[in-house]
């Protein structure tokens, strides 16, 4: 019996052992995360080709498509004796730029389809900020042409990241552009904890009436130093309030908050 | 609904306050999920697959008034009484990672899907009742209409088992194709909870895991069946497991053939959700999973068929087929090879260059799709072709037209063929858009002739002469290596599948609307994959293997015997393949 066993267990270890070297020889090929790159005034054409390569090849995942001729054009080669992309964009739509074409064709996709090719790519905002898509048009003029992507071109530090695009260090991007106050108190998940509109859990006090029981500064202090002071009847629930929107939030969005709940009596 | 929706806002809220991430030893987070995961959904993926089958033998028992099927059908649920237990064991285990590692991503979930889980959980007992007195009834509603109510009660476990399974995989797929309009700034108590469920690729995986299951819970059961044999002491036992490890490969390999059409269903709904998504999965970082993927279909392939050329051994008249099997061989191996050509792969600049173009100037000839569907249909073919020499071995036609029928047989097998071959070449020749339709006219073709020629075949069974007895138990035990070889390979292809599906999604826990922002966001390649993938098949057949020496420690306390009865009762032979009682032919 024990000899069967073995011999069981053997087979099981030879056939597992297969398939799990045939994933080893093949090509490892790992997703990249898109992170947001920090470029400075200074910024040399040379860095932002290198960058832009190594979105194109990783997070970009544009070889899937650019790099085969099959389901879009070619970037990295020759495409139709027309040359690599650099040589070629500035040609492509009378009037407009080798620049302006690559990056309006990444952002707008559908505006300039190459005929024989099918409109299948997505908006590259949805995937990558806008620093990185900046990035790819340095490297895709660098393939046959002249890099003419600038620092000016690139959006300035601070500014709206692609949608939860985390930081170089992997930390979620900490501003969001917008300035209304129902927006941040939404986007900030303040109602999962504050009663608002007679939705959401009561954990912190309601902010339905706030402005009837707290004056401006009250609610400025309680965002910004939220275990300070516990209102009364939420006592078990002290600490919960996490102590981190003055790193989180702009001034200008402090304020948008204090206005919006000091308004709502 | 207010008040049913606090708690889980209050752990939702609760998550939010704290942490994004969890942190866990060794092999982090992903890893620990993955694991905990992917077992369960093996666990899962066989109780919900052994059911289906009992049912049918059971119900096969009943009718044909044959009392095999039904201590068959008793055999099987016994197994699932112990693997249930696992599969919830590894879900609560699944549902803990998930709650401590991702509680913000958890959170999401929860607020949108809460009423869900609720059902979901309440289903679980129910079905989990319902097993017990399916397998704890079976002795004492065993007769007239008691039993029907029995076999019931094995609908109703289906029923639930599938409701669950469904309500799980809206979880899954919205993580996948979340409904169109949604972005990162949607909040989740915004989203309705049937479009999150109803969304895009829901429909296709809840069909493709539901023929999944009846592959994967017959392969496993064929698996145990032939370690009984090899382990079996006496010719009535060695010859009831070589049946039983019949009908589980009968049933795996009949299902497994089903299963690409609705692998190919989900496919195309990925691309019309988003063409993006279907590239990735196909053409971009994950392309080269599908190269292994036709290498483990192709060894599932070879080893099905040398299972079945074996199993004509044991039949008096296969001989006569003999000599075709080094052909059919032959021809496994050359579509498995074309198969398992890649074609479009990413290449870097200097791969580009060496290549002297986007594709490899020989491989790209084979690796296309127009082959490889080719090679695909003349697999499928070849392998049907086996279990019709397997069920034609001992039978002797005496209906007058047996000789023209038989004829009709090749005829409307080289039609298939070569409507198959001529599309595959065609499909050079024309445009990408065109060449997609070929694939259609080849499967058209392929399951008309199996249709076509199994119809045939039983009408030409009717009234057939034996030229012998099968003689169940005389099986080489090399052929009980070849089930354990499609059992683990199954096993091993559902977890390169899970990581598929999940994998397309890369750095997001929902597409395009929920960031992975964890250390371990990356999508890892296919070694790192195949890595976690062996140790969940590890830990999953370690498991089996015990709950299987657990039923038979069960079994040796209750003094069961497997009953080795071969009656002469009709009709249980009648469908292509299916075991043919010694006494008499199949057919009637």
């Amino acid at each position: 019996m024990w000899r069967t066993n073995l011999k069981v267990l053997g087979l099981t270890v030879v056939v597992l052992g297969f398939y799990t070297g045939i994933g080893h020889i093949i090509p490892q090929l790992e997703s990249d995360v898109p992170e947001v790159l920090a470029f400075g005034a200074d910024v040399t054409p040379e860095a932002l080709v290198a960058a832009g390569e190594r979105v194109f090849h990783g997070a970009g995942a544009c070889t899937a498509c650019h790099g085969t001729g099959t389901r879009a054009p070619n970037l990295l080669a020759d495409h139709g004796g027309e040359g690599q992309i650099g040589a070629r964009c500035g040609t492509r739509v009378a009037g407009l730029s080798c620049k302006d074409y690559l990056h309006q064709s990444m952002i707008e996709p559908g505006a300039h389809v190459v005929p024989g090719f099918d409109n299948i790519m997505p908006d590259a905002r949805r995937q990558i900020p806008e620093d990185q898509i900046w990035a790819i048009v340095a490297f895709l003029e660098s393939l046959g042409g002249e890099v003419t992507v600038t620092s000016e071109d690139l959006p300035s530090p601070g500014a709206a990241a692609a949608p939860g695009a985390p930081t170089a260090a992997g930390a979620p991007a900490a501003f969001s552009a917008t300035v209304d106050g129902e927006t941040l108190v939404r986007e900030k998940g303040c109602v999962a904890c504050h009663v608002l509109d007679g939705v959401g859990a009561p954990i912190g006090p309601p902010f339905d009436g706030m402005g009837r029981r707290l004056t401006a500064d009250q609610i400025r202090r309680g965002i910004l130093d939220p275990n300070a002071e516990i209102a009364a009847g939420y006592e078990q629930f002290a600490g919960m309030m996490p102590a981190t929107f003055a790193d989180q939030l702009s001034a200008a969005q402090l304020e948008a908050i204090v206005r919006y709940l000091g308004g709502r009596r | 609904m207010t008040d049913l929706s606090l708690p889980l806002s209050l752990l939702q809220a609760a998550a939010e306050s704290t942490r994004e991430y969890g942190h866990f030893p060794g092999i982090g987070g992903r890893g620990a999920v993955w694991i905990a995961a992917e077992v369960h959904l093996m666990f899962a993926a066989f109780v919900l697959g052994v059911p289906m089958f009992a049912v049918i033998t059971e119900l096969i028992g009943i009718v044909g008034k044959d009392q095999r099927y039904d201590r068959l059908s008793k055999e099987f649920t016994r197994l699932l009484v112990f693997a249930y237990s696992a599969t919830a064991l590894w879900g609560a285990l699944l549902l803990f990672f998930l709650t401590t590692l991702y509680p913000r991503f958890w959170g999401h979930m929860a607020e949108i899907f809460e009423l869900s889980m609720w059902i979901y959980a309440g289903l679980f007992f129910i079905e989990s009742f319902t097993l017990y007195l399916y397998y704890y009834g079976w002795d004492r509603w065993k007769y007239g209409r008691a039993k029907w109510g029995h076999w019931g009660l094995g609908i109703l476990l289906n029923v639930w088992g599938t409701s669950v399974m469904f309500i799980a995989n809206g979880w899954l797929t919205y993580m996948m194709s979340p409904p169109a309009g949604m972005t990162a700034e949607t909040l989740p108590a915004e989203v309705g909870l049937w479009n999150a469920i109803a969304n895009a690729t829901w429909m296709p995986i809840n069909i493709h895991r539901l023929i999944a299951n009846a592959v994967f819970g017959g392969a496993i059961v064929a698996a145990y069946a032939g370690y009984r044999f090899l382990a079996a002491r006496t010719d009535e036992e060695r010859a009831h497991y070589d049946w039983m490890g019949y009908v589980g490969n009968f049933i795996a390999i009949s299902t497994f053939i089903v299963l690409p059409f609705a692998g190919y269903w989900l496919g195309r709904e990925i691309y019309e959700y988003n063409q993006q998504m279907g590239i990735t999965m196909m053409g971009g970082f994950m392309s080269w999973l599908w190269i292994v993927q036709a290498v483990l279909i192709g060894v599932l392939f070879l080893a099905a068929n040398y299972y079945l050329w074996l199993g004509m051994g044991r039949i008096p008249g296969a001989e006569r087929f003999a000599p075709y099997t080094k052909w059919m061989l032959l021809l496994l191996i050359i579509c498995w090879m074309v198969w398992a050509t890649p074609h479009t792969m990413i290449a870097s600049r200097e791969e580009v260059a060496a290549m002297g173009g986007s594709h490899h100037p020989f491989l790209n000839v084979l690796g296309v799709m127009s082959a490889k569907n080719t090679a695909v249909n003349l697999m499928i073919l070849t392998t049907f072709l086996s279990f019709l020499m397997y069920r034609r071995a001992n039978k002797l036609p005496t209906v007058p037209w047996a000789r023209s029928g038989t004829l009709a047989q090749g005829v409307m097998f080289g039609i298939a063929a070569a409507v198959v071959l001529f599309y595959g070449v065609y499909g050079y020749f024309v445009e990408a858009i065109v060449r997609i339709g070929f694939s259609v006219y080849q499967v058209l073709a392929v399951v008309m002739c199996i249709i076509g020629v199994t119809v045939i075949d039983i009408l030409l069974g009717r009234g057939a002469e034996s030229r012998g007895e099968i003689r169940w138990g005389q099986m080489p035990d090399r052929s009980q290596y070849a089930l354990f070889v499609l059992a683990v390979t199954f096993t091993w292809l559902m977890g390169l599948m899970g990581f598929a599906r999940s994998g397309i999604r890369q750095h997001w826990h929902v597409w395009e609307v929920m960031r992975d922002t964890s250390p371990q966001a990356a999508t890892p390649a296919l070694g790192y994959a195949a890595n976690m993938i062996t140790v969940c098949v590890v830990i999953f057949l370690s498991l089996v293997a015990f709950i299987f020496w657990l039923g038979g420690l069960a079994e040796r306390t209750a003094g069961v015997q497997p009953a080795v009865v071969f009656p002469a009762g009709p009709g249980i032979g009648s469908s292509p393949g299916a075991p043919v009682p010694p006494t008499r032919v199949a057919g009637g």
